[in-house]
């Protein structure tokens, strides 16, 4: 579903933020990037959904050759894919019905369309009961729910997560990973980069780790330090 | 037809367009003051051309002949103008004739009964189709056999012609810099505009709306800057058209202007063109500019 290979990303001030990383995530799996601040976790979903291209290096998204693609082509590569934020970006003066819509209705959906899918994405996401307000009524996790169902709503297959619980406290922040977690057992692919250890041990998903723009770990049901279990560690 | 699509995308564009109203009060002033100029400019040069076209055709060539001409050399060069394509007419003034109009001329000013003998030869009094062919047919004529002196108001011709060139130019400056004040005015409101609309325009290319897309809005906002504007001046003009114009004949006597001239309903249309294509350019390289960045 997601292909890196010998990807390497320079910013034109000089900093390498990603140096010759390969990457293979199948379709329906849930993957944490980790990594210190810094180390290109951003960088790399960045290039997934074609903000950045890198400098080396093939991509490949959903069979879209991303590290090629035409700036004419970009939109149709992000109708299969559903990036959320840390800070949520959600538009202040819609409420979270128009701000879930506002996916469908700027990329020319039919009106039967967008009636359909938001309720059912606003359902997905538990938040029917305050499709009318704005979000500045909401609490954090619910604007970050608002944000999933937005990324939501046309269908991906792939939903990129940068830092999504960065700005919750751990109550919020459970919800909104069980909420991905769900999101992944309907089948769509889930790429979560985070800096929370608890979120990350306790899930007991596949973890990537960046050190300074490599990949130094890569570990089916790992943790968040050197992909070893706690116990591993102590008994180790 | 999908109404909510509709409905969606005109709120777009209103919530756009009333976002930052001072800016488009400014633009749409803009764009109104550079229209009425270059409206007035043209109604004026309209009329004017037509008023050098009406000297124009008083504008004679006098072709004196020689003393000693035969009548198969009139004759000749009667066929000889007709033939020239250049001509619109030839009239033969007999030198009684040239004498009486001489008189009339300088009545007041000399006595001219002091002339006890004509001293006039017979003349043709020709007259061409444009201002600018004068000076060559003149000195055709000259060429032609029982013809003499050539004489025309060439100071006036020149004058004439040289006025023409110099509107025309003056014009296209003004007109130019008219578009281009406007231009930058629309598009440093659009500018403003994109800016206040940033959050919305990453949403969307986050979500793969199109760049088309993503300019609409803008490209609706500059053809509207453009539109009201130029239907602002058009009023304007219009206003002025039954005020100041008819001051402005009275107090201008001496110059013949000619309103009638003026094809009124194609004129509107052009500056409700003019004003909507720079409202239109200008937003379009505006947010392209932006989204190439
Ligand atoms: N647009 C940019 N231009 C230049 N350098 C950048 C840019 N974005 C990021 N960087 C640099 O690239 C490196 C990787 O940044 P990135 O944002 O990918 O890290 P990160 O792992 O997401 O960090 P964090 O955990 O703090 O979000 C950093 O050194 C950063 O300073
Ligand atoms: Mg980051």
């Amino acid at each position: 579903m997601i292909s890196l290979r010998g990807v390497s990303l320079l910013y034109p001030n000089g900093v390498r933020a990603l140096d010759d990383v390969s990457l293979e995530i199948a379709k329906g799996e849930f993957v944490f990037l980790v990594g210190h601040s810094g180390t290109g976790k951003s960088s790399l979903l960045r290039l997934l959904y074609r903000e950045t291209r890198p400098t080396a290096g093939d991509i490949t998204v959903d069979g879209i050759r991303v590290d090629h693609l035409t700036s004419m082509r970009v939109p149709a590569l992000r109708r299969h894919l559903g990036v959320v934020f840390q800070d949520f970006k959600l538009l202040p003066d819609k409420t979270v019905w128009e701000n879930v819509a506002f996916a469908m209705q700027v990329t020319g959906a039919p009106t039967k369309d967008i009636m359909r899918q938001v309720p059912r994405a606003l359902d997905l996401v538990g938040l029917s009961h305050r499709s009318r307000m704005y979000p500045d009524e909401l609490s954090g996790g619910e604007q970050q729910r608002t944000a999933i169902a937005r990324a939501l709503v046309n269908n991906p297959k792939i939903l990129l997560c940068d830092e999504p619980t960065g700005n919750l406290d751990p109550a919020n922040t459970t919800e909104i990973v069980d909420l991905l977690l769900r999101i992944n057992l309907k089948g769509t692919t889930v790429v979560v980069a985070t800096h929370n250890q608890a979120v990350v041990d306790r899930m007991r998903r596949r973890v990537v780790r960046l050190d300074n723009g490599k990949i130094t770990t890569d570990k089916e049901r790992g943790y968040y330090y050197l992909g070893l279990g706690q116990s591993q560690v102590l008994s180790g | 037809m999908d109404w909510g699509r509709v409905k969606f995308f005109l709120g777009e564009v209103g919530r756009s367009f009333t976002r930052n109203t001072v800016m488009q009060i400014t633009a749409i002033g803009t764009v109104a003051v550079m229209v009425t100029l270059l409206g007035a400019f043209l109604f004026i040069r309209t009329t004017l051309a037509d008023l050098g076209n009406g000297v124009l055709e008083q504008i004679e060539i006098s072709a004196y002949l020689d003393p000693n001409v035969t009548p198969q050399q009139v004759a000749a060069l009667r066929a000889a103008f007709k033939a020239d394509p250049r001509i619109t007419s030839a009239e033969f003034i007999p030198k009684s004739e040239g004498l009486k109009e001489l008189r009339e001329r300088m009545r007041g000013v000399v006595d001219t009964s002091l002339l006890t003998q004509n001293p006039l030869p017979d003349k043709f009094r020709i007259r061409v189709r444009a201002p600018e062919l004068v000076p060559a047919v003149a000195a055709d004529l000259h060429r032609l056999n029982g013809i003499g002196n050539v004489v025309y108001g060439q100071a006036l011709v020149e004058r004439l012609l040289r006025l023409g060139i110099v509107l025309r130019r003056i014009g296209m400056v003004l007109i130019g810099v008219f578009l281009i004040v406007a231009g930058i005015i629309i598009s440093n409101t659009t500018r403003l505009a994109v800016y206040a609309r940033r959050r919305e325009i990453a949403i969307m290319q986050l979500v793969g709306a199109t760049n088309l897309y993503v300019r609409m809005p803008f490209i609706c906002e500059g053809l509207i800057d453009g539109l009201i504007g130029a239907i602002a001046a058009i009023i304007v003009l219009g206003v002025a058209r039954v005020t100041v114009w008819p001051r402005m004949l009275e107090a201008l006597p001496f110059v013949q202007f000619n309103a009638a001239v003026v094809d009124l309903p194609s004129l509107v249309l052009q500056l409700l063109l003019v004003g909507g294509i720079v409202g239109v350019l200008a937003a379009w390289i505006s947010v392209g500019r932006y989204l190439q960045t």
